[in-house]
Order: C-alpha cells, then sequence, then structure tokens
C-alpha cells in the first residue's frame, strides 16, 4: 500500500491545481468570514454603547411623579451585577454676581455616566476634554452660555437654592443629550449628594428622578422581568431601542452587517463548493487506480475524510492568519474614525460561522461524489464517469445547499433575510434553467465558424455544461456582490436624505402664542429662517370609544404614550414628511377629527372612526379618528402622535408654540441675544446631538464599504476558482483547436467574446435576481421603501461582460500559448 | 500567403521535403540533442512509417513535420513552403487546410459528441454547414449510429475512428498519425489501420506515421528508422516494394 500512501500524500496533493484552487477558496472564506464576523461583533459592541451612551446607561428608569423610587429597587440591581447610577433633574433659579437665570439642573451620582463620556472644556477658549464623570460635590459645571448670561468666570461662585458652588469646567456636551422636548434652560450640572442642601426640592417640585443600569442584556432583562410588575405608570423604563431618534439608523446599520456576513457566508460557501466539487471529480482516475491497487471502499473513504479534514484545518489556520491581522487593521482604522481608543475585543464566538462555513462546504460539497464513485467498480469508474450528467449528485447538492442555508441562517438567525435570499438564489437558478435550455436551443442552430462571433458562440455550445455552470455560479456571485451594492446605496441614500446639511439642529419651546411674529422677526433678520412654527398643548390620552384608555388596550402592551403626557398639535397641512396611511387629512374649513400617527394607532388597535378623549389641565376633548399617518421621527423637526384641525378641539386650549431651525457654529452667540430679549422661550440645542450622529453615520459608512471591499474581493475569487476550474480542459482543447488549424488571434477573440457573452447573461441575471432579493429584504428587514436601481442594473451586466472578458483572456493566457506539441506528448 | 496552396506544383515535387534539421531543448543544467541532421524527402500521395526506438525521436520529429513546433537548425518544406519561417498563426491556417492529425490518446474532447467533434475543424475553417460534410464521414467510417455519443460513451476503437474521421474532414493533403493504434487491442488495431489506410487511398492523401506496429508499418510504401536522433535509412525516397 505504499504507493498508495504515496499517490494520497498530502506534499503531492499540493502540486495538484486543484488541490491549491481548494485550499485558496478555503483560505480566502475563512478570511473573509472570520474579518467580516469579528468586525460586525466590535461595530456592533461599539456602535451599542456609543448609542447606549444616549441614554449614559444600557437602560434608564425615570420616575415622572416626583418621588424617588423605593430603594430596595437599586438594591435588587445591584445584587443582580448590574452596575447603576442615579440622576434628578428639575429647572430653578440661579444667582451669579450680575444677575440671575433659569436653568434646568442636572444632579449625577458619582457612577454617572455608566456609557459615553462628558465633554467639558477647562475654560471658554480650552480644548475639549472628555472626562468619565461628573462634578464633585461642591462644584458645578455650566453651559457656556450661561457663563456669558450672567458674566461669570471659570472659578466664580454660583447660587443653587441655599448652596454656594463653584464653577469649575464648562459643560459642553453631556452624553444623554436630550431628544425629548422637555423645557429646556442653560443646563447646570452638579453632585446628587448636594441636592438635598439647596433646598430647592419642596413638596410638590416638579422634578424628574433617573435611575440608570449597565450590564450584561440577559441580566437587564431579567431585571426589567422583577422590575415590571412594580412600576406605577408613571415610571418610565427606557432602553437603548426605544429611543425615538436615532434608534432606526442603528438598527440598519446592525442589520447591513448582518447582510455582509450572510452573503460573505454564501460566497465563501459557493468558492470552496466550486473548488471542491472539481476536485472530487478530477480524481476520479486516482480513486479507480486505488481501487485497482486492492484498496477497499471503506479504506477509500477514509483516505478522503482524512486529508479533506487536513486541508480544512489548513485553510482554517491560513485563513485565521489572515482574519486576525486584518482585523485588527480594521479596528484601528475604526478608533481613527472614531478619534478616540476602541478596545480591541476578540470574540471568538465570532469565529465559529467561518469555520463551520468552510467545513461544511468543503465536506458536503467534496465528499459525497468520492463516496459515490467508491461503490463504483474500477471498470465503470474509467469508462462511464459518474457524476457527470449531474443527476446522481442532486440530492447531494440539495442537501449541501440546506447545510449552507443553515449556516446563513445561524449566522444571521433572520428568517426574513434568509428567505429572501434563499428565494432570490432559487429565482436565478430557475431563469437560469430556462434560458440555459433556450440558450442551448438556439445555439445547437449555430454553426460554422470562420468569425470570432460564431466561434465564440458555437464555443457557447460546445461548452454548455460548464458554460451553465459558471453561469450559474457567476451569476449568484453577481446577485450577492450586487443585494449588498443596492442594499449599501439605499442605505446611504436614507440616512443621507434622513440628516442632510442644514438639519435643524435648535428648538425654539415655549413660545407664547403673541410673541411667535416677534421670534420670527428676531431670526430673519439674523437669515437663519425657521421652520413651520407649530402650536403645541400636552395633556393625555385617556380614553378610547368612551372607555378608559388602559382598559381599552391589551394588557400586556406596554405603551409609554399613555403614561405620559402627548404633545398636541392642530394644523392645516400636511407636513411633508408625513404620509396619511389611511383616512384623509382635513379638508379646508373642517373642524372635526384628529389625526393619529401609525405606529401608536397600531399599538393602540385604533381604526378610523375611534372616538378618542384627551384630557388637558382639567378638560377634556373627544375627537374621532379621521386619518392615521407616518411621521419621520428622525427628522430632528417637530413631530407630533396627534394632530387637529385648526379651530377644531383644541380650539381655546392653553397653547405654546414651538420650531426648530438650523444655527451655524459662527452664529451660536446669536442665541444670547434670543434669550435675553425672550427670556420665556426655551432653546434646545441639538447641534451636538446631530454631530454625534453624523459621525457615527460616517462610521458605519466606512465600516459598510471595507465590508463590502471584502465581499467584492471575494466575489472576485470565486470568479477566479471558477475560471480556472476548466482551465485545463480549456488548454487541452486550446492546443487541439490550434493543431487543426485554429489562429492564436482568432481563438483569443473568440474566447474573449465568449467569456464576454458569458458575464453579460450571468450579469443579468444576478443584477435582475438581486433586485428580487434587496425588493425582499427593503420590505422584511430595512423597511425602506423599493425603487428600481437603473444606475446599477445598466452597468452591471455590461462590467460583468468586460470583467469576464479580461479574466477569460488573462486566466486563458497558458491555453492559447501552449505548444500544440502538448497533445503528441500526451501531457495532461 | 500563395505558397501554401500551390496549385502549380505537380505531383513529382515532394510534399515534404527536411533537410539538415536539428532539435534541441534546454534542459536545467545542459541541453538535450534530440533530432541530429535529419534530412528526407516524401513524395505527394506517398505513404511513409517512422520507426524506431521508444526515446528515439520520432514523436519530435512528427511533431516538427507538422509545424507544430519549430526546429532548432534546418528547415522543414511542405509544398514548397518553408513552414518553419511561417508565423505561429500562417502555420495554423496551413494545418487547417493541408493537414491532418491522429493521435495516439485520440484527443477527442469530452464534452463533445462524436459529431460535433468532427465538425470541429470544419467549423474552424469557417464552412457554413460543417454538419452534412461530418454525418458523412462517420458514416464512412461506420459510426452512423453513434453520431450523438460522447467519447465517453464509446469504445477506445471507436474513439479513434472518430478521430480520423475529424482528421480528412478537412479535406488534408497531408495526414499525420502518431501511433494511432498505439492504445488498441490488435484486432481493433488491425480494423482501425485497415481504415485509415482505405481512406488514405480513396482520398490520396500523403501519410506520415510513427508506429510500433511492424504489420502496420509493412503496409506503408516506405519506412523510415530513426536512431537515437538520426536516420538511419536513405536519403532519398526509394521505390517502394509493393
Ligand atoms: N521538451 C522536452 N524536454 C526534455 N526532453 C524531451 C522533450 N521532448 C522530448 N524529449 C526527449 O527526447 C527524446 C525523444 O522523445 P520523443 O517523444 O520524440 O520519442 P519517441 O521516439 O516518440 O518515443 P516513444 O516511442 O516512446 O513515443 C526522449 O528521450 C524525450 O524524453
Ligand atoms: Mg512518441
Amino acid at each position: 500500500m505504499a504507493a498508495a500512501k504515496k499517490l494520497m500524500s498530502v506534499t503531492r496533493d499540493w502540486r495538484e491545481r486543484d488541490v491549491r484552487v481548494v485550499l485558496v477558496a478555503l483560505v480566502i472564506a475563512v478570511a473573509t468570514v472570520a474579518t467580516i464576523a469579528l468586525f460586525a461583533s466590535q461595530l456592533q459592541r461599539t456602535l451599542v454603547s456609543s448609542a447606549s451612551s444616549f441614554l449614559a446607561a444600557d437602560r434608564q428608569l425615570e420616575a415622572e411623579n416626583g418621588r424617588p423610587v423605593p430603594e430596595a429597587w437599586m438594591q435588587q440591581a445591584r445584587e443582580l451585577g448590574l452596575e447603576t447610577g442615579r440622576m434628578v433633574e428639575f429647572s430653578t433659579m440661579v444667582f451669579g454676581e450680575a444677575g440671575f437665570q433659569l436653568v434646568s439642573v442636572k444632579a449625577v451620582s458619582d457612577e454617572y455616566p455608566l456609557r459615553g463620556d462628558i465633554e467639558v472644556q477647562a475654560g471658554p477658549s480650552a480644548t475639549r476634554d472628555l472626562v468619565s464623570r461628573g462634578p464633585v460635590p461642591g462644584e458645578v459645571w455650566v453651559n457656556p452660555r450661561l457663563l456669558r448670561l450672567l458674566e461669570l468666570n471659570i472659578g466664580d461662585t454660583l447660587e443653587v437654592g441655599n448652596l454656594r458652588l463653584e464653577i469649575s469646567r464648562l459643560l459642553v456636551r453631556e452624553p444623554d443629550g436630550g431628544f425629548r422636548l422637555s423645557s429646556l434652560a442653560p443646563r447646570v450640572m452638579m453632585h446628587v449628594d448636594d441636592v438635598s442642601r439647596t433646598g430647592v426640592i419642596q413638596e410638590g417640585s416638579r422634578v424628574e428622578y433617573i435611575y440608570l443600569f449597565a450590564g450584561a442584556d440577559d441580566t437587564l432583562e431579567g431585571y426589567y422581568q422583577w422590575l415590571a410588575p412594580q412600576l406605577e405608570p408613571s415610571h418610565e423604563w427606557e432602553g437603548v431601542r426605544d429611543g425615538e431618534t436615532f434608534s432606526r439608523s442603528l438598527e440598519r446599520a446592525e442589520r447591513f452587517l448582518l447582510l455582509g456576513g450572510s452573503l460573505a457566508v454564501l460566497l465563501a460557501a459557493v468558492a470552496v463548493a466550486v473548488a471542491s466539487r472539481q476536485y472530487a471529480l478530477a480524481q476520479r482516475d486516482t480513486v479507480a487506480l486505488l481501487k485497482t491497487l486492492g484498496l477497499s471502499g471503506r479504506g477509500i473513504g477514509m483516505l478522503y475524510l482524512r486529508r479533506l479534514g487536513l486541508w480544512g484545518l489548513a485553510g482554517t489556520l491560513g485563513g485565521l492568519a489572515i482574519a486576525l491581522p486584518l482585523f485588527g487593521l480594521l479596528v484601528s482604522l475604526l478608533s481613527q474614525v472614531l478619534e478616540r481608543p476602541v478596545d480591541y475585543q476578540l470574540d471568538p464566538a465570532a469565529l465559529v460561522p467561518a469555520i463551520l462555513t468552510a467545513l461544511v462546504s468543503l465536506f458536503a460539497f467534496a465528499y459525497p461524489p468520492v463516496r459515490r464513485l467508491r461503490q463504483v467498480p474500477a471498470m465503470r469508474v474509467l469508462r462511464a464517469q459518474p457524476g457527470e450528467t449531474g443527476r446522481e449528485a442532486i440530492p447531494d447538492i440539495l442537501l449541501a445547499v440546506f447545510a449552507v442555508f443553515g449556516l446563513v441562517w445561524l449566522y444571521a438567525g433572520e428568517l426574513v433575510l434568509v428567505v429572501s435570499l434563499l428565494g432570490g438564489l432559487v429565482l436565478l437558478l430557475a431563469v437560469l434553467a430556462l434560458l440555459g435550455w433556450g440558450m442551448i436551443a438556439v445555439l445547437r442552430r449555430v454553426r460554422g465558424g470562420g468569425n470570432a462571433w460564431r466561434l465564440a458562440l458555437v464555443g457557447l455550445y460546445r461548452h454548455r455544461r460548464a458554460s451553465m455552470a459558471q453561469m450559474a455560479v457567476f451569476a449568484m456571485t453577481l446577485m450577492l456582490a450586487s443585494t449588498l451594492v443596492l442594499v449599501r446605496s439605499s442605505l446611504l441614500d436614507d440616512w443621507q436624505a434622513q440628516l442632510p446639511e442644514n438639519t435643524p439642529n435648535h428648538f425654539l419651546i415655549n413660545i407664547a402664542p403673541d410673541a411667535v411674529q416677534d421670534v420670527e422677526a428676531f431670526w430673519a433678520e439674523r437669515s437663519a429662517g425657521l421652520d413651520t412654527v407649530y402650536p403645541m398643548v400636552r395633556g393625555r390620552l385617556t380614553g378610547l370609544n368612551g372607555r378608559p384608555v388602559k382598559e381599552a388596550v391589551s394588557k400586556d402592551e406596554r405603551i409609554n404614550a399613555l403614561n405620559r403626557e402627548l404633545n398636541l398639535t392642530w394644523m392645516d397641512e400636511l407636513p411633508a414628511d408625513n404620509r396619511i396611511v389611511s383616512g384623509q387629512w382635513f379638508r379646508p374649513g373642517q373642524t372635526d377629527g384628529v389625526s393619529v400617527e401609525a405606529e401608536l394607532a397600531q399599538r393602540l388597535g385604533l381604526e378610523l372612526g375611534d372616538i378618542l378623549t384627551f384630557t388637558i389641565g382639567s378638560e377634556t376633548v373627544s375627537e374621532p379618528v379621521t386619518s392615521i399617518r407616518t411621521v419621520e421621527w428622525d427628522s430632528m423637526k417637530p413631530n407630533f402622535y396627534m394632530a387637529f384641525p385648526p379651530g377644531g378641539g383644541l380650539q381655546n386650549m392653553p397653547a405654546t408654540w414651538i420650531t426648530s431651525f438650523y444655527l451655524e457654529a459662527d452664529q451660536k452667540l446669536a442665541l444670547n441675544d434670543f434669550t435675553r430679549r425672550f427670556p420665556t422661550v426655551s432653546v434646545l440645542e441639538v447641534d451636538h446631538i446631530i454631530e454625534r450622529i453624523q459621525q457615527i453615520v460616517r462610521q458605519v459608512t466606512q465600516a459598510i464599504e471595507a465590508i463590502l471591499a471584502l465581499i467584492l474581493a471575494a466575489a472576485l475569487v470565486v470568479m477566479a476558482a471558477v475560471i480556472s476550474a476548466t482551465l485545463r480542459d480549456r488548454q487541452r482543447e486550446g492546443a487541439l483547436l490550434r493543431t487543426l488549424g485554429g489562429q492564436q488571434a482568432l481563438l483569443a477573440r473568440s474566447t474573449m467574446l465568449e467569456f464576454a457573452l458569458l458575464g453579460f447573461f450571468a450579469g443579468t441575471l444576478g443584477v435582475v435576481a438581486a433586485e428580487a432579493a434587496v425588493y425582499a429584504l427593503q420590505a422584511g428587514m430595512f423597511q425602506g421603501t423599493f425603487r428600481w436601481h437603473w444606475q446599477v442594473i445598466l452597468p452591471i451586466p455590461l462590467l460583468s461582460a468586460g470583467l469576464l472578458a479580461l479574466f477569460g483572456r488573462w486566466q486563458l493566457r497558458p491555453v492559447l500559448s501552449v505548444s500544440p506539441m502538448l497533445l503528441l506528448r500526451r501531457l495532461e | 500567403m500563395n505558397q501554401i496552396t500551390n496549385p502549380g506544383k505537380t505531383d513529382t515535387d515532394p510534399m515534404l521535403r527536411v533537410s539538415n534539421l536539428t532539435h534541441r531543448v534546454n534542459l536545467e543544467t545542459d541541453t538535450l540533442t534530440i533530432l541530429q541532421g535529419v534530412s528526407l524527402e516524401i513524395k505527394r500521395g506517398e505513404s511513409v512509417a517512422i520507426v524506431g526506438r521508444s526515446g528515439s525521436g520520432k514523436t519530435t520529429l512528427l511533431g516538427l513535420l507538422a509545424g507544430l513546433d519549430t526546429p532548432s537548425e534546418g528547415t522543414v518544406e511542405l509544398e514548397g513552403a518553408v513552414i518553419s519561417q511561417l508565423s505561429e498563426d500562417e502555420r495554423a491556417m496551413l494545418r487547417a487546410r493541408r493537414v491532418g492529425f491522429v493521435f495516439q490518446s485520440f484527443q477527442l474532447l469530452p464534452a463533445l459528441s462524436a459529431l460535433e467533434n468532427v465538425m470541429l475543424p470544419l467549423e474552424l475553417a469557417g464552412m457554413d454547414s460543417p454538419e452534412q460534410r461530418a454525418t458523412e464521414l462517420l458514416q464512412r467510417v461506420g459510426l452512423a449510429e453513434r453520431l450523438a455519443h460522447t467519447p465517453r460513451q464509446l469504445s477506445g476503437g471507436e474513439q479513434q475512428r472518430v478521430a480520423i474521421a475529424r482528421a480528412f474532414a478537412s479535406d488534408p493533403v497531408v495526414l499525420f498519425a502518431d501511433e494511432p493504434t498505439g492504445n488498441l487491442d490488435n484486432r481493433t488495431g488491425q480494423a482501425v489501420s485497415d481504415l485509415l489506410m482505405d481512406l488514405n487511398r480513396e482520398q490520396g492523401t500523403t501519410l506520415v506515421m510513427v508506429t510500433h506496429d511492424e504489420h502496420l508499418a509493412a503496409r506503408c510504401a516506405r519506412q523510415l528508422h530513426i536512431e537515437a536522433g538520426s536516420l538511419t535509412e536513405p536519403l532519398l525516397a526509394q521505390e517502394s516494394a509493393d
């Protein structure tokens, strides 16, 4: 058996082209999937912690009833191993040398912030620093604007109630910048232990107690399960994903990464599958030889299993050797973009899909053909070429395809994604089979050569089996790659549209009705145009069709909107970014009815015609639902759950007005003039928040580009593997054609044309299937609106035709230059 | 290009004239001389067997005669055209119009049916309806029933008959064959060589064949013996025994 051993030796394997292709495919598969998975999990952590820092924690519990929560609640959280912290927020007057000012105080405990950093300055012109805890007792940090308003300096004292505190720093940005339109005066941050000594908080003061929690997701969830039954209506539990703004962008980014990773899994599987199947089929002669040497079928099976295992191991190690440094590189890029260090965390669980993908596709595609061969008598192995008809292989391939989709499912955990991709691929293969069948029928008639076009068509027919297989793989690869390109561009477009240049970055709240015109004039003078100014009435939704709303709505829905006052408004025109999904917008002159935001309507189970009752102060208003509309919560404009018609239910209710506008950074000082002239109007500055969001969008965009590049590289490798899989056959054929009189230039041209045709068909199919998959994904995962992407649909077939022509030319160079003597020498 | 097809030539002009052919290959360390000073002439319509021990240089000589390779020294003239001076593409054109091949290992394309394999040179030559001519040829070699079968479904002898049909498809004036029966058993080899000789006679083709088969060699008008890269027979054609 020494000869057999020699025949199967690993070093000899390496010299075989097929084996090298398998190994390269394995290495690339492991490298791409592992890099993407590692990076995605790193990015997800980074993003979640960025987003968590919007809450300064993973979860917040807010008590809006002016009373602290029982200490036992916090005790329980700490016992479960959660980090906790607390804050108290209230408004009060503060006094400086030169006067007084209404401020909004945030008093924080030592632990604040649990997530994110506070941005501070040591003086008005000092550099900005990031710190990870708030002021110590005895000190306050204040908004730079307050300093100017009260003509104070760093080191001066600020009186807060009975307490004199030293201004030690300027507060530039707090991580949990408010998105909600609560009344906002300049911010003062102090230590929570000082609060009781100020004496400002009395029975009945409007004060919010906020508790911060951070820890593992399941611990938090467990804690919430424990806590939920004890919560009162005035308690609000908030997670990262409940935030009205930005959470959708974040979710989409996560989903994109998931999609990218899944596509990488699929591409990797295709690469390994093609290579290993090619290898397995090429082993026919060796298997026959081993049989004639007397090796049993079992022995042959073992031999191949062992060497496949060995390659699996080698490929995995090789892939990891590439993935780990690449991951390090990406992380360091990430921290450059973020302008802060990112802790490099290697999540071993992220490696599992990579290794499983490589091994499953290796064994699933390489072993079954070998196993079938070993049952066939040696003579028939030599003669009949089993596996070539492909029919016996169908169950194997189906099994392998299911295994691969199982992997995608395992990786993504998203049924929509798996179904969309599988659906797209099935559609693609069905169309391909149909098209291929038709094409062969047509090509069969093309006869004769003479010019490159006809030779190319004859060539396509001549290689019909290989051509169809290659077309299937190219089309699949192109489909996967273009899916990613399409999803990426629609994602980026969405983001761009969501936060365009000049996104409003300041809100004006609490404008008295008779001040509206003056406020508008003030900003018009400074050429900062205000958006629409809306009236705002605060009220609670208390009744539905005559019953108390909490009874009327299903118990297991916890709806924050019912626990707090809603911002109600009246308007005659539907805001440009709102869309009516049912019912009709108010007709001119109409005074009855209310328009409800779609998500809330869905959660409350509202239908057109339902009667809603609102309690506003001591009054109640009842109106029927006349329309349901969607709202762009991320638009940074005032948005309302409930809109009434002018002169409708809100008439005579106490209203203040609200608007938003864009203010350039160098005009910020105008705010001081503004607050001096309109002391009762609150200014909510969200410019830092918008900057943060834009920064995160940039960072995610870069990550997406990096992943896209990786995937495209993997796609190119797949194509190269597929083409080189048939290289040997083509080499022989090239020699024969030239012996029979084919001229090099003609053969080169017809070969390029043949590949170009292949590329064109594959590109067309791939892009159409990609559109189908994107359609499903948009509907199921990204909640975007679908449109055709002509800018991608048109160029991709041409691009893929050109690419494959070049690829073909480059790969087939040896074919065209090999001496026809090859045939006489019988070298194979 | 007018030297390639030269209707002015008479039958007495040699089909092939080789003078002082030497072929060397560069190995890693030194140079190996495979053929040394070979000169010969082959007349139109003549059948010649090249015989000699394994490794003596027969295949190399055949390749050079057919213009598949270019010699280190000396010239090969096919119908008066010095093929070693032609470009690769000109030689390809020459092969397409004037030369046919039969290989020991058949060299059929496995993905194509018998018919398509025979059509291949016709398509390359730009013929418009190659199907009819290919079908006729396959009928002639006795494979009328096997047109749609792929090489894997044919026996070795049948495959070689397809290869012979392909070789005659483009109406060659000279046919080169390297051990056409080398991979076949005696009886099959006999049938294949019968076919080859018959077709050769019918078409008036010049036949140059390398063979180890003494019977087959004996059926050729002339035998050239080659030993260690040199011919051991007289330079000029002698009158054949039959
Ligand atoms: N490209 C090459 N490189 C190195 N050696 C070569 C090359 N081509 C031929 N040879 C050597 O030249 C010699 C003649 O080879 P050739 O194939 O012509 O012999 P042959 O007479 O056809 O033998 P056989 O009857 O076994 O087919 C052999 O020793 C062969 O190894
Ligand atoms: Mg030989």
